[in-house]
């Protein structure tokens, strides 16, 4: 029963990622405000029928704004974990497969980037990068393949050891078809999942740079970065924090329920 | 069951949110309960950038003054002028060289010791020592104590001695304390109505001077205790204000200031300040900027009425020419020849030779783009604010403007470096109650470094020819036409953006009375400022 549950809630979520999906896709085409367009005799208007979330400081519509914002979110995110997921699988198996000085190196390597505190390094990063959008993605990425290699190298040890893959090598099969067709494959599904997870704490990461200053600079329309602007206003202008804010949470917690559901779906333990 | 187990992390989400809300309101509605309220304790919160409280390191001078502890020879009233205060009055001989201070003879230091010529010579000699600005201010031949005349005979003519002497760095000090004083960590023996107790960079306490001489109203020290906590965040020190946590507090941002007005509770003290803000312009021959077109073009294009008045809720006065309206030196005869409008810039533009080829809302020539760095610190919130309205006002004639936050030690490398096309700061116009050294530092032609704050490489004969007149003129209407006339040449020039001016503003409960806010923002905790009943 719980298989059917389980299949049932991921369906909910991903029909949920997919209207996000689809909103930082099309939405910018459906809006008809500019996000950039300031008026500012209409500066921190209360939410009204022309204005569903009230305008900023600046008097920028900010629902435009934040439907433009999980466009920028969205693609930040999907940048950051495929970097750093692409990055980080790659010397996970590089290392799992070759084994001996190389492994060491590679490992010990990772060993020490993990020894840093992720989002106090991320900030040091973008700190002296200069805060701009592609920095931020740089950032995050640095900080976050260590876990992917980790993962890579010992779903590729463990492969490295079963039948198959010596039946192969009996074969003949050389080192990179071997890699190509048999170990990528394989690991590929954990990866995914593992990626899936961490789109919600990403998005999270990238807007709490934003929001320190570090990522996306003004007037990006980036969710962290109008909470940063909403801060000054808090008490007399409360929408333009409590918006932006919402937006985070929705999405947030969304991708980490679909990345639970998927999870869930992909356990083998649970398919029995 | 696998459903609320699954929908954990999101009603953990929604909890953590729900919670932070919580908190900000609970900040916001504010009890009694840890007000401080009693009559002989005042709570004070402020923005402090002092590391220790030796007067002549840095410009902490300023903080000893501002806590109530310093106290110097003359003192700026709410119109610049100086008037007397420790020292009882003053005049100058006929070759404008001899200065004769009389200094009150009631005056103790706050360990009992009189304040004689005497002490005041070694105070200034001490600044002398250990400060090099000291030297900016006025530079000595001889100085002379007798009894309580002192006497101090400059190198050159200083027209505006009394004012310079007005600035904290000459707040006079016991130096025979010093001895068995640490004034770094336990804060210099002064006169004023306030001695230290202790102090950290995060909090001071001030106790009350024993000795103190009671000023020239010859009052009582109200309150026993004064606590003073640094909340350098706006925001924040608006909520404790609210809270009751802090009694008053100083300069309360445009985001919060409506929370105050016309609230009983309450009571806005607000004044326009002597300071501006403004962007400096760089003109170098290797910079967009060093066409003039371009510049009134920039100027014309900003709406710097909207800036102020709505976006920052008239916290700041809409700025035109260099010296602030708070000053009596020809604001309104002075005329803008860039005032706000579109149709000019886009006009000047065209002219300049900056069109869109490519079509992507931005002006280019000879396939470079019309884009502008605009250096920018965060840790005044109105500099930001400042900034993406230009960049939004900018872009609809075509002009990129491209933000750069910076950290405050780094802006100010920058702006002597000349990296940037446009720095903007908010600085002080009139330190001495005169806006002579102002109309120095961004303007007069810095061909060799000798003027290294203006890096902007804007140079104009005829400016620093006045300039120079205006150094040695002694007399007051001939020294305002001069830097009217000074003024005039920097809007003629487009060679400055000026922004604003802030209006500073104390804000305190009800509870207690006489927290008055001057134009110079050397004069904070004073005695007046007593318990309301």
């Amino acid at each position: 029963m719980g298989k059917h549950d389980d299949k049932f809630m991921f369906r909910v979520y991903s029909g949920i990622v997919i209207f996000i999906v689809l909103v930082a896709a099309i939405g910018p085409f459906l809006c008809t405000a500019d996000p950039y367009n300031s008026n500012m005799a209409n500066s921190l208007l209360a939410p009204s029928a022309d204005h569903w979330f009230g305008t900023d400081k600046l008097g920028r519509d900010c629902f435009t704004r934040i439907i433009y914002g999980a466009r920028v979110s969205l693609s930040m995110t999907i940048a950051t974990v495929v970097i750093m997921s692409c990055v980080g699988t790659l010397i996970g198996i590089i290392s799992g497969y070759c084994g001996g000085w190389i492994e060491m190196v590679l490992m010990r390597f990772t060993d020490m980037m993990m020894a840093f505190p992720g989002i106090v390094l991320a900030i040091a990063i973008a700190g002296v990068l200069g805060g701009s959008v592609v920095n931020t993605v740089l950032a995050l990425a640095i900080v976050g393949w260590t876990k992917y290699a980790r993962l890579g190298r010992s779903l590729t040890i463990k492969l490295k050891h079963s039948e198959f893959i010596a039946a192969a090598v009996t074969n003949g099969t050389k080192p990179f078809p071997l890699l190509y067709r048999h170990i990528v494959p394989n690991i590929f599904p954990l990866v995914v999942v593992t990626a899936a997870m961490d789109i919600g704490s990403m998005i999270m990461e990238i807007a709490g740079l934003s929001f320190l200053g570090f990522g996306a600079q003004p007037p990006t329309a980036e969710w962290g970065l109008m909470l940063n602007e909403g801060r000054q206003v808090l008490q007399t202008a409360p929408w333009a924090m409590i918006f932006p804010g919402l937006a985070i949470l929705f999405v947030v917690a969304t991708f980490n329920l679909w990345g639970d559901a998927l999870r869930d779906i992909m356990d083998p333990s649970k398919s029995a | 069951m696998m459903i609320s187990s699954k929908l954990k992390k999101g009603i953990t989400a929604a909890l953590a949110v729900g919670m932070t809300t919580m908190m900000l309101v609970g900040c916001g509605g504010g009890g009694d309960k840890k007000a401080a309220g009693d009559s002989k304790t005042l709570k004070f919160g402020v923005t402090n950038f002092a590391d220790t409280l030796e007067p002549t390191q840095n410009y902490f001078a300023w903080v000893v003054m501002r806590y109530g502890m310093g106290e110097t020879l003359v003192k700026f009233d709410e119109k610049m002028r100086s008037t007397p205060w420790l020292a009882e009055s003053w005049q100058v001989s006929d070759d404008h060289l001899t200065w004769t201070f009389k200094i009150r003879d009631n005056v103790k230091f706050s360990n009992g010791n009189p304040v004689t010529a005497e002490a005041v010579k070694k105070s200034f000699e001490r600044v002398f020592e250990k400060q090099n600005r000291a030297k900016t201010f006025f530079e000595y031949t001889e100085m002379k104590a007798e009894g309580q005349v002192l006497t101090i005979t400059t190198k050159k003519p200083v027209a505006t001695l009394p004012g310079q002497l007005a600035d904290p760095l000459w707040l006079v000090v016991d130096v025979t304390a010093e001895k068995d004083r640490d004034f770094a960590k336990q804060g210099p023996i002064c006169t004023g109505p306030y001695m230290c107790e202790s102090f950290t960079r995060d909090k001071a306490v001030m106790k009350k001077n024993p000795n103190y001489w009671g000023g020239p109203n010859k009052v009582e020290v109200p309150f026993e205790t004064v606590e003073i906590p640094s909340i350098d965040d706006p925001n924040t020190r608006a909520m404790a204000l609210q809270s009751g946590e802090v009694d008053m507090a100083v300069n309360i941002a445009a985001g919060d200031i409506g929370l105050f007005r016309n609230n009983d509770k309450f009571h806005v003290d607000e004044i326009s300040s002597l300071r501006d803000v403004l962007a400096r312009v760089n003109q170098r021959p290797d910079h967009i900027l060093s066409d003039k077109k371009v510049r009134e073009a920039l100027i014309c294009a900003l709406d710097r009425k909207n800036y102020n008045e709505v976006v920052l809720k008239g916290t700041f006065k809409e700025g035109s020419a260099p010296v602030p309206p708070s000053l009596d030196f020809g604001f309104d005869q002075i005329k803008n020849p860039d005032a706000y409008n579109v149709e000019r810039a886009n006009k000047l533009l065209d002219e300049a030779g900056w069109k869109d080829t490519d079509g992507d809302g931005i002006r280019d020539k000879d396939g470079k783009p019309l884009s502008l760095d605009f250096v920018v610190y965060n840790s005044r919130a109105e500099l930001p604010i400042y900034a993406e309205a230009s960049q939004a006002d900018a872009k609809k004639v075509g002009i990129d403007i491209k933000i750069k936050t910076v950290d405050y030690n780094l802006l100010d490398k920058m702006g002597i470096n000349g990296e940037y096309d446009l720095l903007i700061s908010n600085i002080t116009t009139a330190a001495t109650g005169d806006p002579q050294s102002f109309l120095k530092g961004y303007w007069y032609s810095n061909p060799d470094g000798g003027n290294p704050q203006n890096g902007s490489g804007y140079s104009n004969p005829q400016y620093d020819a006045l300039w120079d007149q205006l150094e040695g003129e002694f007399d007051p209407a001939k020294r305002r036409d001069l830097i009217i006339q000074l003024q005039q040449i920097i809007m003629d020039d487009s060679a400055t953006i000026i922004y604003g001016y802030p209006i500073t503003n104390l804000i305190s409960s009800t509870k207690i009375k006489g927290a008055i806010m001057h134009p110079s923002d050397y004069y904070w905790l004073t005695d007046t400022i007593a318990p309301a009943k």
